[in-house]
């Protein structure tokens, strides 16, 4: 039936913040699992970890799919209620945070290492920093539907310009904590196998890119909600 | 003398012109509200229909007028050769509008009418007979009406966002809001109706009654409207927006009142000039009621189809967007109908969407639309000038 109606064309059938929630939701999923199980790891227990790396790479690649599918539904001519670039970078960033999980769990796949029980605990409480730092982003950037629905109203812009701070204390502790792993990495090095060394110095490296990761996203949050 | 036989083909075309309008531009004017599910099927069917020919029959004159008398200087010409041309002018229109309905360009009937009393003007009493200067007001009343639609969704939606959502407690703010906007659009209608129009002649009225009469029935309204929705429960941002699907019934009648307005004259317009050189001068309101009814046939008879379809590929717009749409877009429109200039009411909810847009109110608004109406623009004029010749040329030669 042909009709001639222009103001449907201005609309879209799918919200791109609609798509980045769904890909946010991904996230989500694939850091708190990923936790639960890198503690485990922490503890000696090698055993299945390799199903969980299996199991983040196919999240990985979940996402992934998700991001094209957004990024592909954004013609040149499209209005939106932020900038396209900021909205971008952010989807960017927060698929980054899945490609660093990924090589974090091939990594810890490939070699066993071991954790010293005087590293134990602080591996612990930076895996945990940085699950909730990844928390906090996706609260913040969960507040993005909320944002649009409002017209960007300055009550809500307050909120979410807090929950951004949060993230970057988050992240801030969770480098406190690597610090001091490194720190006592260096201390008892005359202790550890060489291989070891390296290996915990980049588990601890990598497990923190994850953060910053995060960070990143809060920051592109945080241009998106400036007036 | 004219024969009966070109009565017979203009009130054929007047009417076809009518289901025109009725079948496919109502669809665009109710697709907000419907879209954003605030009025079933059945009610946008019932508002459009009963809106329309009130808005037609009641302020329907002015454009009328202007389609009549505005763009060509007919009074040196033969009666039968204007007769003649307002008939070239319907059907060229007619014919065009057909063709990029089925297209599927967004080409106004308002563009398409206009386009082809000029050429029937061009070739009978040449360039000097073409009133250049009204011609130029509407030409620029096309382009500044999306702006203006824009311009004023823009402004209603940066109020809502600053009064309703910004509060503390938005519903409490949306339930002070909701009244003082049913006052302002009872207040515009009902002035709409009895400012320079037959209702106000015929109740002998003038300006100060006027608008006491149009103060009071805001008052009266955005009073009914408290109560309406005071009782309403429910919370935060939820119950904004049902307060907000009530108030989108009322801008949905506005927007269907407005529309018949102006685009009745698209089809009633030459239907009354070649009547009033073949015959005598017959009193306007009948004709408007004639192309009131014709819209109403054409809302029922096919219109349903289109917005039951355009409707459904309208998601994600909430009720306080689709508010300020309507809202944008009928002001404009009924403004445009009282100072007698035909507009496209369907680029004029274009520009209101994009206002919203701009307002940071939608997820996301595709500006493609606009390259295509610009195109349409550019297209229309010299194609219907160009069938309007060839079909003038063609009576003269039968007639």
């Amino acid at each position: 039936m042909p009709y001639r109606v222009p103001v449907v064309e201005t609309y879209r059938k799918k919200s791109p913040f609609d798509g980045l929630l769904e890909h946010m939701h991904v996230v989500k999923k694939c850091i708190s699992m990923l936790t639960d199980e890198v503690i485990k790891y922490y503890d000696g227990n090698f055993e299945g970890f390799a199903k969980v790396a299996e199991e983040v790479s196919k999240m990985e690649h979940e996402a992934d799919l998700i991001k094209g599918n957004i990024r592909a539904h954004l013609p040149r001519s499209i209005l939106m209620p932020v900038d396209k670039k900021y909205f971008l970078w952010l989807l960017r960033e927060e698929d980054s945070i899945l490609d660093h999980a990924e090589n974090l769990a091939q990594l810890l796949d490939l070699r066993h290492t071991r954790i010293p029980d005087e590293l134990r605990e602080d591996f612990k409480e930076h895996a945990r920093k940085v699950a909730e730092t990844v928390e906090e982003m996706e609260k913040a950037v969960g507040k993005v539907k909320e944002l649009v629905e409002t017209g960007f109203a300055s009550r809500i812009r307050e909120e979410v310009k807090k929950l951004i701070h949060n993230v970057h204390k988050k992240e801030w502790e969770a480098d406190q904590v690597r610090y001091r792993i490194m720190k006592k990495i260096y201390e008892i090095e005359d202790k550890l196998d060489a291989m070891d060394e390296y290996h915990l110095l980049k588990i601890s490296d990598w497990v923190d890119d994850i953060a910053d990761h995060a960070e990143n996203v809060a920051d592109w949050l945080r241009a998106m909600v400036a007036k | 003398m004219i024969s009966l036989a070109i009565l017979a083909i203009v009130i054929f075309a007047g009417l076809y012109m009518a289901w025109n309008i009725g079948s496919n531009d109502v669809a665009n004017s109710m697709a907000t509200a419907v879209g954003s599910k605030a009025i079933s099927i059945k009610q946008a069917l019932v508002i459009a229909a009963i809106l329309n020919f009130l808005g037609a029959v009641l302020v329907g004159k002015h454009v009328t007028d202007t389609v009549i008398n505005g763009i060509v200087e007919t009074s040196s010409m033969a009666p039968q050769h204007v007769a003649l041309g307002f008939l070239a002018a319907l059907l060229s229109a007619s014919i065009f509008v057909t063709l990029s309905t089925w297209k599927e360009l967004p080409v106004s009937t308002t563009h398409a009418i206009i386009g082809g009393i000029t050429g029937f003007g061009i070739i009978e009493g040449g360039l000097d007979s073409i009133k250049w200067s009204s011609l130029g007001d509407i030409a620029l009343s096309w382009v500044i009406s999306p702006i203006a639609g824009a311009f004023i969704a823009f402004g209603v939606f940066k109020l809502i966002s600053y009064f309703v959502f910004s509060s503390k407690k938005p519903s409490q703010a949306a339930k002070k809001f909701g009244p003082i906007f049913v006052a302002l659009t009872i207040f515009i209608i009902v002035l709409s109706i009895f400012m320079k129009t037959r209702a106000g002649e015929m109740l002998k009225m003038n300006i100060y009654e006027i608008y006491s009469v149009s103060i009071f029935a805001a008052f009266i309204s955005s009073i009914a409207g408290y109560f309406f929705i005071k009782k309403m429960k429910g919370k935060g941002l939820k119950l904004v927006e049902s307060i907000f699907k009530k108030l989108q019934i009322m801008t949905s009648c506005y927007i269907a009142f407005s529309h018949g307005a102006n685009d009745v004259a698209n089809a009633v317009a030459p239907v009354a000039a070649v009547i009033a050189f073949a015959w005598h001068r017959v009193d306007t309101i009948y004709l408007l009621m004639f192309g009131g009814i014709g819209i109403a046939i054409g809302i029922m008879t096919w219109g349903h189809k289109v917005i039951r379809t355009v409707g459904g590929r309208i998601t994600n717009l909430t009720n306080t967007r689709g508010f300020a749409i309507d809202f944008g877009a009928a002001t404009v429109v009924l403004t445009a109908s009282k100072l007698g200039l035909p507009i496209s009411t369907s680029h004029t909810v274009v520009g209101a969407v994009i206002g919203v847009g701009l307002a940071r109110g939608l997820d996301a608004v595709d500006l493609g639309v606009i390259k295509n109406i610009i195109y349409s623009w550019l297209f229309t004029l010299p194609a219907t000038i160009a069938t309007s010749i060839l079909i003038y040329i063609g009576l003269t030669i039968i007639f």
